[in-house]
């Protein structure tokens, strides 16, 4: 256990940056997501922070059912992220289809057939306090001691 | 100056440095009556599927036969946590929130039938519908094989070169009709309307 990577664990801890990406939701998901950042349930005092800019994120947020449009820029915006990075599917679109998997309509859910995804969210739309767990639990099993799993 | 000095003998307090720190809204608790996947209660369930048929999610729930009884089970990552179905379950057998309190309290249900519609542009008249219907041949043995019948009873029959409908009511939606309409001309659909019983003064 090297001291670098101990600051690292301690600094990625309080850290997180989380980029959003909606592809093809009712918004129902997004304005969840948008209340976690309200002073009731705060993020950021997790230390938890939306940047919404893939090169910057830890955390990728998946929201939608992926429409045609998407099927090839999800994996664009998920090679942007630098390592570690984790995915995590928020609501039942991008783990089922949700209300829109049926006949005739223009979704190919799910997400997973696009990148990988840690962690998923059912609910429609799920409470902030279960997308806010679900980080939470998620990050540091994928962050802690990277650099040492990796080696 | 004065205000410099101010802010930072203000941001040295260690009351606002442990606040900043180590500030934590209180711990977020799910209320009781959050609406959330509907979970089963002791009651049994007679598998009449009410709670399939009225989900409007696909996937969202299944009543499946395990060993010698029917049991809902609800899938999340489809559920969208609406509650239809525990309100449409006649038996109680699924709960969720305080939807059973409300609908004991205001004695609302659901009431539901099925609705036949032909669509006479399609519609060629050759009388399939009312002869594969199983129930027409339960009220009237003796039913043409063009469809026409003498009895008031049937669901439907052919009468003056068209499908009248006469009874929808006793249809149960088995769909036969449909299936054996070689034009797609007639439908059934299942109807749902929420009822609310009037209390007795
Ligand atoms: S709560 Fe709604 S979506 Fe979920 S199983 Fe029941 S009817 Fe279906
Ligand atoms: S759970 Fe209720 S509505 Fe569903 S099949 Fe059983 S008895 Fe019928
Ligand atoms: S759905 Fe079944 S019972 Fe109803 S009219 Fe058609 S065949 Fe008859
Ligand atoms: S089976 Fe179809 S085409 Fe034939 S009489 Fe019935 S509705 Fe018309």
């Amino acid at each position: 256990m090297s001291i670098l990577q101990d600051i690292k664990n301690v600094v990625r801890s309080r850290s997180i940056h989380v980029a959003y990406v909606d592809v093809g939701s009712c918004n129902g998901c997004d304005i969840e997501v948008l209340a976690c950042l309200a002073p009731r349930y705060d993020i950021e005092q997790y230390g938890i922070y939306v940047h919404n800019n893939p090169r910057e994120a830890d955390v990728l947020l998946v929201i939608g059912s992926v429409t045609p449009q998407w099927v090839d820029k999800l994996r664009a915006i998920w090679d942007k992220i630098p390592e570690p990075k984790v995915a995590v599917a928020i609501g039942n679109c991008p783990i089922s289809g949700c209300v829109y998997n049926r006949r005739g309509t223009l979704t190919s859910p799910p997400a997973e057939k696009y990148i990988p995804i840690a962690a998923q969210v059912p609910g429609c739309p799920p409470r902030p306090t279960e997308i806010l767990n679900a980080i939470l639990s998620v990050a540091p099993l994928i962050f802690k001691d990277y650099e040492e799993k990796q080696s | 100056m004065r205000s410099f000095i101010y802010y930072i003998r203000e941001f040295l307090r260690p009351e606002w440095l442990k606040n900043f720190f180590f500030a934590k809204t209180a711990p977020l608790v799910t209320p009781s009556y959050f609406k959330d996947y509907p979970t089963l209660t002791d009651k049994e369930c007679t598998g009449c599927f009410k709670c399939m048929m009225i989900c409007p999610a696909p996937g969202g729930i299944e009543v499946l036969r395990r060993k010698d009884q029917w049991v809902p089970e609800i899938y999340p990552g489809h559920c969208i946590r609406c509650g239809l179905c525990v309100e449409a379950c006649e038996e109680g057998v699924l709960t969720s929130g305080r939807i059973l309190d409300i609908t004991r309290r205001d004695r609302t249900a659901f009431r539901s039938w099925y609705h036949l519609e032909v669509d006479d542009a399609l519609c060629m008249r050759c009388g399939n519908c009312c002869v594969s219907c199983p129930i027409n041949k339960q009220e009237d043995p003796q039913l043409g094989s063009s469809g026409t019948s003498s009895s008031d009873e049937v669901i439907m029959r052919i009468e003056g070169g068209r499908v009248r409908i006469l009874h929808e009511e006793k249809c149960t939606g088995c769909k036969t009709c449909e299936t054996h309409c070689p034009n797609g001309a007639i439908r059934v659909a299942r109807m749902v309307e929420g009822v609310h019983e009037e209390v007795e003064a």
